[in-house]
């Protein structure tokens, strides 16, 4: 056993000097193997911290949302159905909200403007600065860090919206919500439910939809469940759907990137295995040597799967530290309109890169293993050199 | 879902194991149509030089399976999260009627390559080289194997769509209610299966102990036939019993999350000496066949020994790593 | 006998077009501590008779014996482990790597052993010594001189003790001065009870007193002592 890892070391030893010696045919290789692991590493950690940080802001949202279906579309909710979810076993709580757009005509952004009875659904650590209205006050706001920008308040902390009927509402900001969670808030108004009503011009015994809290977080699928049977004209939304729906787009954004970034690992396959069957005489001349000096060909075999393994590792641990400096301090901006160009999510957030064990374990899978096997078969061909070929010549 | 980098990592893994593994069988093919080793024709060099391409490409193979499997479980973990009532990675391999049977493709693959490997290591330690049609007969069977494996990652994806409802882990031994899980061996109560599943860890230790001991064929045939059984019943008694007691759950019944961090990832702790263990404790009985051939049975006789020696060693750490939560769970009296 | 070869036909390429018979025939032994010379004319075997007696290919036909192993049909293999154990090389233009230092290129028939680098250095430390290169041992094989170089190969030739020290043409690229100093060195070491075989066409060599055979090869077969 310890013959078998002396024998490895010296092999490995053998295989780094080999690489060192010819860094200029290895450099090329090199860079383009960063470059591609860059492209994924890119990728993989961009969907990883869209994700992570949709998982965060959800967590806060609620369990179930009720909604009032007419015709096939949402409608406003009678605040009577509230009764008949709240008989339900296992229910906790149900509360009403309101919720709309309004329309900035200046800078042509969408503003969603939440009305809640409760407060605060959301904790208090995803504000930046602030804090909710508390129960009873009137006109209060808190607002995302597009909005913010979007209004232009600069240091004012009251703005005003149009009702309906072309009036102007009032309110005054209260707390701004903090940037790490403005996937989902960057262009949201939360105020009081009272006050939502009044700026949408909505019935008092109306919400847009119902917010169901349960007592066992398990049994969200079976309330969800029950809610449907006994409320048939709604339709019933819960916390896991959303988060799979997320997931499974987010996902197959980055499953279509990674495709289109498989043909760049392709094309660098094909130029990895080209270089390592173009042998020069003097390779050809080292591995007759070595061989005639009483190296097996699997040793032979073997220094090369350490010089490539050695290479791979060092392109991995490169393409993947750019990959990170890319999303962290460039904010991802090769890609960003590629991962989030889509309506309801606004390009208006801090990336924070998320590294996890099982990405690099992909990543690994998808780069270094391909290049592994690229080069079996052209290393296998250069340790076949026939050993009396030095002695020939 | 093809569309999803763990879907293409996989699909781009099985494409590469199975080029390697088909080059390896062309040179199977040449070897047993063209072998002879009294010739000293330039084909004869050249499949002499060809052993060390195959026999490198089946290491490679080796490699690629053991890595697809994990990632095959990572990426069952993470297609959960998408699948809309899979909880955890069981769910996702239920998903569908191709999860399960690729699960089970992929461990016999890795069987299969370590017995070549194994068999290729007997063979070129012997100048006359004794085993090599045997071992390129083997290699082509692999492949069929292989095939299958990529055709029903092929089918397992496809039926992949995030609509589905799938069972989650809590219920992949029975239907009904969530309090009885039933178990695949019968009307046996939970201490009575526990009770057979360490006589019979006990039992193997003493076969495995008498044939290291006296290393008679008998011996290593009980060891490798237990070995076996034990083997289907340890993961049995691990995904019906053991991880409950890992989760701290009493119905969380999932071979697959000890696997990921929040359990400190102790199932690779668990799995690894219970497939090192199994593999080693099948191995004997297996080569024994080889003994045959008069000058290679001394050397079977030492890889023998060793390999039980190692089974050995690696069901001993099994046994504490499996059974610690569990014992914890008995001396903190229930509280976990 | 140390080497002894009966009845040797080596046959390249055998059964197709291109069909080259090397060796027919050949019968050759030869003792141990002796020192012996082959001379032939590029094209007349002597190549292929050194590969085999240097357990780099086997014979297609015929028994060869070298240093008590039987080679024939025997695979690649094991005639690299037999002739890690039994040959040293020193090839006509020596062959060293000139990119590794002097040390590395006396080293490297030790590298695949599992010999650790500490073992390995001091296997290489007294024959650094003895040869005199001990002062250039990190220095890279390309940029020392003719001399140095010639004494790198021997050795590396010698850093696995092998019982055999096959040189072929050693002193076609060497001065007057240089090839005295590589006989001399052979002397030595046939004093030391290693057996030396010298391919080499250059009088300086077949005419060494210090040889005890020498042996012509013409088309394919050896003749006794022709010089």
């Amino acid at each position: 056993m310890r013959i078998f890892l002396e024998k490895h070391l010296n092999l490995l030893d053998y295989a780094l000097s080999s690489l060192w010696r010819r860094k200029g045919k290895n450099l090329s290789v090199f860079f383009v193997f960063t470059l591609v692991i860059f492209l994924l590493a890119s990728f993989l950690f961009l969907t990883r911290s869209l994700l992570v940080s949709a998982q965060i802001t959800l967590r806060q949202t609620p369990e179930i949302t009720v909604q009032h279906m007419v015709a096939g579309r949402q409608e406003s909710i009678p605040l009577s159905y509230m009764g008949k979810i709240e008989d339900i076993f296992g229910v906790h709580q149900v509360s009403p909200r309101v919720w709309g757009y309004k329309y900035n005509e200046v800078t042509g952004a969408n503003i969603t403007v939440m009305g809640l009875s409760r407060s605060p659904l959301l904790g208090e650590e995803v504000l930046a600065e602030g804090r909710f209205g508390a129960q009873g006050e009137q006109g209060w706001a808190v607002i995302g860090q597009g909005v913010l920008a979007d209004l232009d308040l600069g240091s004012r902390r009251s703005f005003s919206f149009f009702r309906p009927d072309l009036t102007l509402k009032p309110f005054s900001v209260r707390g701004i919500f903090a940037p790490q969670s403005n996937i989902l808030t960057y262009d949201l108004v939360i105020t009081g439910i009272d006050d939502g009503r009044d700026l949408f011009g909505l019935d008092p015994q109306l919400a847009t939809d119902l917010l169901v809290e349960v007592v066992n977080p398990l049994e969200i699928a079976t309330i969800a469940r029950k809610i449907s049977q006994v409320l048939p004209d709604t339709r019933v939304i819960t916390r896991p759907q959303i988060l799979k729906t997320y997931q499974a787009v987010f996902s197959w954004r980055s499953g279509f990137a990674a495709i289109c970034l498989i043909s760049a690992l392709a094309a660098f396959i094909i130029m990895a295995w080209d270089k390592a069957s173009g042998m020069a005489p003097e390779e050809r001349r080292e591995i007759s040597i070595l061989k005639i000096l009483g190296w097996q060909t699997p040793d032979v075999l073997m220094v090369r799967f350490w010089e490539s393994l050695a290479l791979a590792l060092v392109a991995f641990v490169s393409g993947t530290i750019l990959a990170y400096i890319h999303i962290g301090y460039f904010q991802a901006g090769l890609f960003r309109s590629v991962m989030m160009g889509w309506s309801v999510l606004r390009p208006g957030f801090d990336l924070v890169p998320v590294v996890s064990g099982t990405d690099l374990f992909l990543l690994f899978s998808l780069s270094i293993l391909p290049y592994l096997a690229a080069t079996i078969i052209p290393a296998w061909r250069s340790a076949s050199v026939a050993t009396d070929s030095a002695l020939r010549g | 879902m093809f569309v999803n980098p763990w879907s293409l990592a996989l699909c781009l893994l099985s494409g590469i194991t199975l080029f390697l593994i088909l080059v390896a069988c062309k040179t199977a093919v040449k070897v047993l149509r063209h072998w002879d080793p009294a010739a000293d024709s330039q084909r004869q060099i050249e499949l002499e030089s060809e052993i060390w391409l195959s026999s490198t490409l089946v290491q490679y193979g080796l490699a690629f399976q053991i890595i697809s499997l994990l990632l095959y479980v990572l990426a069952a973990d993470h297609f959960s999260g998408m699948l809309s009532g899979a909880m955890c990675a069981t769910g996702a391999l239920l998903a569908n009627d191709y999860g399960l049977p690729l699960l089970i493709v992929k461990i016999a693959g890795m069987f299969l390559y370590g017995l070549w490997i194994v068999l290729h290591q007997l063979d070129i330690s012997s100048e006359k080289y004794p085993l090599v049609r045997l071992k390129y007969i083997l290699l082509l069977l692999i492949a069929p194997l292989l095939l299958a494996d990529t055709a029903l990652l092929i089918l397992y994806l496809q039926g992949l769509n995030p609509d589905v409802i799938t069972s989650c882990c809590a219920v992949i031994f029975g239907e009904g209610d969530k309090g009885a899980v039933q178990n695949l061996l019968g009307r046996m109560g939970s201490q009575t299966t526990l009770g057979f599943y360490y006589s019979w860890l006990a039992l193997l230790f003493v076969a495995g102990f008498l044939a290291w001991r006296r290393q008679e064929i008998i011996l290593y045939l009980l060891y490798g036939t237990a070995m076996a059984l034990f083997f289907v019943l340890a993961l049995h008694t691990l995904i019906a019993q053991l991880s409950s007691y890992i989760y701290a759950m009493p119905f969380h019944n999932c071979p697959f999350c000890m696997l990921k961090r929040e359990y400190g990832y102790i199932g690779f702790f668990i799995y690894l000496p219970l497939f090192a263990t199994a593999f080693c404790g099948v191995m004997p009985m297996l080569i024994h066949l080889c003994r045959a051939r008069g000058i290679l049975a001394p050397t079977v006789a030492r890889l023998q020994k060793k390999l039980v020696a190692v089974s050995l060693f690696a069901l001993a750490l099994y046994a504490v790593l499996s059974s610690y939560p569990y014992l914890l769970y008995l001396f903190r009296g229930g509280e976990g | 006998m140390l080497i002894e070869l009966t009845d040797i036909v080596k046959i390249y390429n055998q059964g197709e077009v291109n069909e080259v018979r090397a060796l027919e025939g050949v019968q050759l032994s030869v003792a141990q501590g002796t020192m012996v010379c082959l001379k032939g004319a590029s094209g007349s075997g002597k190549s292929t008779l050194l590969s085999i007696i240097g357990c780099i290919y086997p014979p297609t036909s015929g028994r060869a014996v070298i240093a008590g192993t039987q080679l024939a049909r025997l695979p690649d293999r094991f005639l690299t482990i037999h002739r890690r154990q039994t040959i040293g090389f020193i090839f006509q233009h020596f062959n060293i790597l000139p990119r590794l230092s002097v040390l590395e290129n006396i080293i490297l028939p030790l590298m695949p052993l599992g010999f650790s680098p500490a073992r390995r250095r001091a296997m290489a430390e007294p024959l650094l010594e003895r040869y005199g290169i001990h002062h250039r041992r990190n220095f890279p094989a390309g940029e020392i001189s003719g001399g140095e170089l010639q004494r790198v190969a021997i050795a590396r030739a010698l850093i696995n003790d092998p019982p055999i020290i096959i040189a072929d043409e050693p002193t076609a690229h060497l001065d007057t001065h240089l090839s005295r100093e590589f006989l001399a060195t052979m002397r030595e070491l046939k004093g030391e009870g290693k057996t030396i075989i010298i391919a080499s066409h250059d009088p300086l060599v077949t005419e060494d007193a210090g040889l005890d055979r020498r042996y012509g090869v013409q088309d394919g077969r050896v003749t006794q002592d022709v010089c």
